[in-house]
């Protein structure tokens, strides 16, 4: 009994340790040898750690950046960051393993959907899988759901999205591909659905309609070739300026004897190397389940329709990409200064969201209204997904993350499923 | 009346119709093709780097039409090798090597269908790259 207790108290509640179990198990199940089930569950359990260490060294950077921020222009400057908010709620909100075991069951429940409806859709971005469970765990434990339930309702919802998303997104990715063999995989379908609507309404159509493939544009943003560099480029800028409008003596009680704005420089470069740890960890974490999920997925379900990440489209219309990455990205700041005019907090653009969810919402207004609808659907896309994050920042505040909302739009709408329609009904029985 | 029904001819080839419709190839055109292939396969030999890619590329593309996936994939992996693109080339690959996955699920082949999972991977990388400008 002692040996029981002791399992339960001091190993079951680590949720490294669970996570790296149910690795385990899955590689067990799977007939791996003895070798690989025991470097695969490792992995797992150091990848969870790593994402663990990324996030706090997110978090302190962030801490710093709210105090400057609200100093500096009396309001709360919220950075978007899918990263940061998983983070914080794998380790400072305690819920790594509800997510990691909700991961599982968003898995499980796009199989059996998969398998007995007519929607063959199978989601293969394990990366967006994880955001998606980290913001139904979060808003289902908002929402007063624990344990069991809080898994289920949260694997069952996460599961609908997953195929739902691709089976709403396939009809233009049809009309973009030209064929229905591949589906598109990305958590941020509401969006480029919302950016062909805008399209069909304000772009060109029929013999008028003209193809942003058609013009001739300038080489491709060199910084936007690496992740980091491009992170960089916005947060360097972004905490220097923040500082400066904080001033000197403001930015000493934080400093310490470092100079304020070299002390801020270092701020905003830490947070790019919190996301990259994170990320680090993301990859190491998801190595070992996502090809299992895959290869399980694809033997249940044999005629399933792939759904990939959102690069899947870019080759059919890449002047698009950079068309909607502009664009979206000036509807950001547009939003960024016209949400607190009524009283919301001022959501800073995201330079990685811009470029993956704007890139490919421009290929959707492209298709739809050509490139009059691109460019004006673009800049509705950019304040629809700044806007969406900011309704949820009042909730991530009260349940104590730091300075920080979702990007993806597909996981702020189960959120906000949580938040407006499961947490009130709940209430009410 | 209405425009109802419409819909239904919209609906787009099922796989095993494409499938079909990839097949057809009068004698004239294949015969070109053969033709195309040898004297690509020889020019492919001599060239290096982007010119190589170029020519792997058309040379998959035409092992393609003609039905030949294996040497398909093998020419427009070569091409890809030699310079990421995400033309005409990438996007046959991309459909190849989803045909290879829907393969080896049916016949429960497991090591394929990592593979070709592996390999779509591989082209979502690409098209990230080229895109974003990485050489």
């Amino acid at each position: 009994m002692g040996v029981i207790n002791f399992i339960i108290d001091n190993i079951l509640t680590q949720a490294s340790v669970t996570v790296a179990l149910i690795a385990m198990l899955g590689l067990i199940l799977q007939k791996k040898s003895v070798g690989q089930t025991i470097s695969g569950s490792l992995k797992t359990l150091l990848g969870f750690m790593v994402l663990s260490a990324g996030s706090a060294i997110i978090v302190g950077s962030l801490v710093y950046f709210g105090q400057i921020f609200t100093e500096g222009f009396n309001m709360q400057g919220i950075i978007p960051s899918i990263e940061a908010i998983n983070g914080q709620a794998m380790n400072e909100l305690g819920l790594g393993r509800d997510i990691a075991l909700t991961f599982l069951a968003i898995f499980v429940f796009n199989i059996l959907i998969a398998r007995f409806t007519r929607w063959k859709y199978i989601f293969l971005t394990g990366q967006a899988i994880l955001w998606m469970a980290t913001m139904t765990t979060v808003f289902g434990y908002f929402a007063g759901l624990r344990g069991f339930a809080l898994i289920v309702v949260g694997g069952f919802i996460g599961g609908v999205f997953a195929v739902a998303m691709p089976a709403i997104a396939q009809p233009f990715v049809r009309k973009i591909t030209g064929m229905n063999e591949i589906a598109l995989g990305h958590f941020c379908t509401i969006g480029y659905v919302f950016e062909a609507g805008v399209a069909k309404i304000f772009g060109e159509k029929g013999e008028k309609k003209k193809s942003v493939e058609d013009l001739k544009l300038p080489p491709q943003f060199e910084f936007l070739q690496d992740t980091y560099l491009s992170l960089m480029v916005v947060m360097v800028p972004l905490f220097i300026v923040t500082a400066a409008f904080a001033g000197p003596e403001f930015g000493a009680t934080l400093s310490g004897g470092t100079n304020y704005l070299m002390f801020a420089f270092l701020q905003s470069i830490q947070f790019v190397v919190g996301v990259y740890v994170l990320l680090a960890g993301v990859r190491l974490l998801l190595g070992e389940i996502v090809p299992a999920f895959r290869g399980i997925a694809m033997r249940l379900v044999p005629n399933a329709i792939p759904a990939l990440d959102c690069p899947v489209l870019f080759p059919y219309s890449p002047n698009a990409v950079i068309v909607g990455f502009i664009t979206t990205t000036i509807g950001s700041i547009i939003a960024m200064f016209f949400l607190p005019v009524f009283g919301w907090a001022m959501i800073l653009p995201g330079v990685l969201t811009n470029f993956f969810a704007g890139g490919t919402a421009g290929i959707f207004g492209n298709a739809v209204g050509g490139r009059r609808g691109a460019i004006i659907g673009g800049i509705f896309h950019g304040f629809f997904i700044t806007l969406l994050p900011a309704l949820l920042v009042t909730i991530f505040n009260n349940m104590g993350f730091v300075n920080a909302t979702a990007t993806d739009v597909d996981t702020v709408a189960a959120a906000l499923l949580y938040a407006w329609i499961i947490g009130p009904l709940m209430k009410a029985f | 009346m209405f425009g109802f029904g419409k819909k239904k001819e919209k609906k787009p080839q099922s796989s095993a119709e494409s499938a079909t419709a990839e097949t057809v190839l009068t004698e004239e055109r294949r015969a070109e093709l053969l033709h195309a292939v040898s004297v690509k396969q020889a020019e492919a030999a001599d060239r290096t780097g982007e010119a190589q890619a170029s020519v792997q590329e058309e040379l998959g593309l035409a092992f393609y039409e003609l039905g030949q996936k294996e040497d398909a994939i093998t020419a427009l992996e070569a091409s890809l090798q030699a310079k990421k693109s995400i033309g005409p080339g990438y996007k046959t690959l991309l459909k190849l090597y989803n045909q290879k996955r829907a393969e080896a699920a049916k016949h429960n082949d497991e090591a394929s269908l990592q593979l070709y999972m592996q390999k779509m991977d591989g082209l979502m990388q690409i098209s990230k790259d080229v895109t974003r400008g990485v050489k």
